[in-house]
């Protein structure tokens, strides 16, 4: 005897997000890097930010800070990421 | 009734179980075969329909439905007498300050702990006493596993997946607890927190493994609560020393005395209020000296407020024990109390 049951996920529903496209070149281009503030990131993003600019010639790198680093990055950070070529989601532990 | 979700076919019960867990649908455990009878039966007790909106996962934008919670309740082994307490753990789950993504995807490895209050304990059998935090009864047991199952085929709440817990802990099959209040001395905590003492509600909190202590050799409230607050302290200082949502789960032997001192719920929560403190320097005493700085002399309280400690009544009749449970990280995510059979948006 077969059984019939139900999908318990959301199928083939399609993410809201999706990614970006890559940029063809980082030369020139402004990043930021949204971090999301933990103590030991610190480092890891300043020489993030010095190998774009220095190995591959970004214009500027925009470092910001989430205020919680649980929760999502506000709007007012979205505002200024409009700004911005790419932005690199800063997740760090 | 019509349900949306996609249909498939297997030969028989055993086949189903591999079916599911091929697919990562579960959370290791054998799951009931979701039947769209069985679901049906279940939104059908609750009076919802199967594209109601319970709420939208608001980091990842999901549409949360009754059916797809229905699916998965049943699954975990829930009766459809059990569906309105999980579409109320949903529901005070999807709101915005327990703030559900970064609570459960947090290498922190919280669990998602459920407090029953009100009629519906009784309704659907859920058994407050022996084993209260454990595997009492088939309602606290399959409610709790709910939510997992729910977090995992909805939200991809999964080990490695969303959820990057280093440990989590035991409480992330199941967790959900009822309180005693047929034999406690006090409100309920749903009483407390939301002023009906009639109504039945579900308090959800993001909380981290139970500490169990142990004090059957006093009477006297304050030296009770010492040992609570002892508990707290120490998960201040080997874990986290942000102040948040704790619990403490107080049993019928340890009741016994506050209620024959007069003690009230509010009484403790100031007492544990005005007590639950570390300094900073004491992180240096375990190892953590890296971090105190120049604030060792700061002082920092387990509870923002007196009334952000949830008090409960539960445990078998026997024993001086006692529960603490702390918050996953401080005040990020607050406990939320949500009456059950409340919609949202209607």
């Amino acid at each position: 005897m077969t059984i019939e049951v139900l999908d318990p996920t959301h199928g083939d529903e399609p993410d809201p997000f999706a990614l970006a496209p890559r940029l063809d070149d980082v030369a020139g281009a402004t990043i930021g890097v949204i971090s999301n503030g933990k103590q030991g990131t610190r480092r890891f993003f300043d020489a993030l930010a010095r190998e774009l600019i220095d190995t591959w010639g970004a214009a500027d790198v925009v470092r910001v800070t989430k205020p919680n680093y649980s929760a999502p990055a506000g709007d007012e950070i979205f505002d200024r990421a409009k700004q911005w070529n790419a932005l690199v989601a800063g997740i760090g532990d | 009734m019509q349900l949306a979700s996609k249909r498939f076919t297997v030969e028989d019960p055993v086949s189903a179980q591999e079916f599911f867990h091929s697919r990562g649908w579960t959370d290791g455990l054998p799951v009931v075969p979701p039947t769209a009878d069985a679901v049906a039966a279940h939104l059908a007790w609750s009076g919802l329909p199967p594209d109601h909106l319970v709420g939208i996962e608001p980091v990842r934008q999901r549409a949360i439905t009754a059916e797809k919670l229905a699916v998965n309740a049943v699954m975990a082994g829930c009766l459809p007498m059990h569906f309105p307490v999980v579409v109320t753990a949903v529901t005070a789950m999807l709101s915005e300050p327990f703030l559900l993504h970064g609570a459960t995807a947090s290498t922190g490895g919280s669990a998602v702990l459920l407090i029953v209050n009100g009629p519906i304990r009784l309704e659907v059998g859920m058994d407050a006493t022996f084993n209260a935090a454990g595997p009492s009864d088939r309602a606290t047991t399959c409610i709790g596993r709910a939510v997992r199952l729910i977090l995992g085929n909805l939200l991809e709440v999964k080990p490695g997946g969303i959820d990057r817990s280093t440990f989590g802990h035991p409480g992330k099959i199941s967790f959900c607890i009822a309180e005693d209040e047929e034999h406690s001395p006090w409100p309920s905590l749903a009483t407390e927190r939301i002023g009906d003492p009639h109504v039945s509600a579900v308090t959800a909190l993001a909380a981290m493994a139970p500490r169990q202590l142990m004090n059957e050799w006093t009477t006297e409230p304050t030296e009770i609560l010492d040992t609570y607050v002892a508990e707290i302290t120490a998960n201040m200082i080997n874990y986290s020393l942000w102040p948040g949502n704790y619990v403490i789960v107080i049993p019928p032997q340890l009741r016994t005395h506050f209620e024959r001192a007069g003690w009230s719920k509010a009484d403790i929560r100031r007492y544990v209020f005005d007590h639950a403190f570390i300094h900073r320097r004491q992180w240096a005493g375990v190892g953590k000296g890296a971090v105190v700085g120049d604030k060792g002399d700061r002082m920092y309280r387990a509870l923002p407020d007196p009334d952000d400690l949830l008090v409960v009544a539960a445990g078998g009749p026997a024993g001086g024990f006692g529960l603490v449970i702390p918050p996953w990280l401080g005040h990020k995510s607050r406990a939320v109390t949500v009456p059950v059979g409340a919609c949202v948006d209607c």
